[in-house]
């Protein structure tokens, strides 16, 4: 009697199983975060790192962060107004080089291009600027640099030569044309 | 929950800005702070840069378009600066890149804000071998707790290619901690 049972829903395929609704659906993303789970309780890894800050250090760093934001506003120190100032130091200091060259005649000739060259690049020298590559690189036009500009020794054919055939595996994939350089 | 949008409207505008920014500085300071910490493990040098960070913000607020989310903006900036930082502390040492990253998880134990043993040692070890990007991702995912559309956003990269980055570095971490 039972086996003629189920000989019966086999021949009819019927399942008398079921699941809850949308059960496969959502079988995938149930199975990853399961998966999530037991990697963590399993893992090895710590649960923390074991950084600590300072007692009371969220209280003062807003003061601090608005104090050098929104209460220094207008006092944000661009690059343009150091140039700005450059030139007005430049000015002052040909006011008193002309002034004191006219009056007094026995001081050794201090060219103005000097000066202005050599206050401006001690200025430099001894003051770290604050000032990273990409505010830089925002101030400064690509078009008006020359790349032996910025170079010390100026670059021509046989240095880019030598450069990429002691870092460029094999030169022969750059496809140059080295008749040009001959 | 703050409406997002709203806020970038004040922060553009002189006479609500000030308190926006205040707003904004309070509503993000720990979650950058401790994104900033993981990268640069002390915490001098993450107040140091989160304080940078937020004057970048502050700086180019105008120029923030809304084309990414703010959270993402703010992430990717902190990450920069973070990085920067680090280049700069190298070069000015005179040192590489790796050489600082070991003095900087051995400078860990005399540090009086660093609570870790041993195995939180191990830990930065093992996350100093890792390539940046995959260190990113495992830090932000793992302690920060973060989702993978967040960090695909503040990362620029998809979330597959996060999936995939995180589980190498857990596999490489893991193997690290089993070995050493």
């Amino acid at each position: 009697m039972f086996w003629s049972q189920i000989k019966d829903m086999k021949k009819d395929k019927k399942n008398s199983f079921n699941t809850p609704e949308g059960y496969f659906d959502s079988f995938h993303d149930r199975l990853m975060a399961r998966m999530e789970k037991e990697a963590q309780t399993d893992s090895v890894i710590p649960k923390s790192d074991g950084f600590a800050i300072p007692e009371g250090y969220w209280d003062g760093v807003t003061p601090k962060i608005m104090s050098k934001t929104v209460k220094e506003n207008g006092k944000v120190i661009q690059l343009k107004s150091y140039r700005t100032f450059y030139y007005g130091a430049a000015a002052v200091a040909a006011v008193f080089v002309l002034v004191f060259g006219i009056n007094w005649k026995s001081t050794p000739t201090v060219a103005f291009d000097d000066l202005a060259n050599a206050e401006i690049d001690a200025y430099f020298e001894s003051n770290e600027l604050d000032i990273n590559t990409y505010e830089l690189a925002e101030l400064v036009s690509l078009d008006n640099v020359e790349l032996n500009d910025v170079l010390e020794q100026d670059l021509d054919a046989e240095n880019i030569l030598q450069y990429l055939d002691e870092t460029v595996d094999d030169i022969d994939e750059l496809n140059l044309d080295y008749s040009d350089y001959e | 929950m703050i409406a997002e949008e709203a806020l970038i409207k004040e922060l553009k505008q002189k006479e609500s800005q000030a308190k926006a920014f205040e707003v904004l500085v309070n509503t993000y300071k720990e979650r950058l702070y401790w994104h900033i910490r993981r990268i640069v493990l002390n915490h001098d040098d993450a107040d140091d840069v989160l304080q940078n960070t937020f004057i970048k913000v502050y700086r180019n607020i105008d120029g923030f378009k809304g084309e990414s989310k703010l959270y993402s903006w703010l992430y990717r900036i902190a990450t920069n600066e973070s990085l920067t930082f680090l280049k700069q502390k190298s070069k000015k040492a005179g040192i590489s890149d790796e050489e600082l990253k070991n003095r900087m998880i051995e400078n860990l134990q005399s540090d009086v804000y660093f609570e870790g043993d041993e195995i939180q040692l191990k830990l930065q070890r093992a996350l100093a071998t890792l390539p940046d990007k995959q260190k990113l991702v495992f830090t932000m995912k793992y302690f920060q707790e973060m989702k993978y559309e967040d960090i695909s956003e503040a990362l620029e990269t998809s979330v597959g290619a996060l999936k995939a980055s995180y589980h190498l570095a857990v596999k490489k971490i893991e193997s690290y901690l089993k070995e050493n």
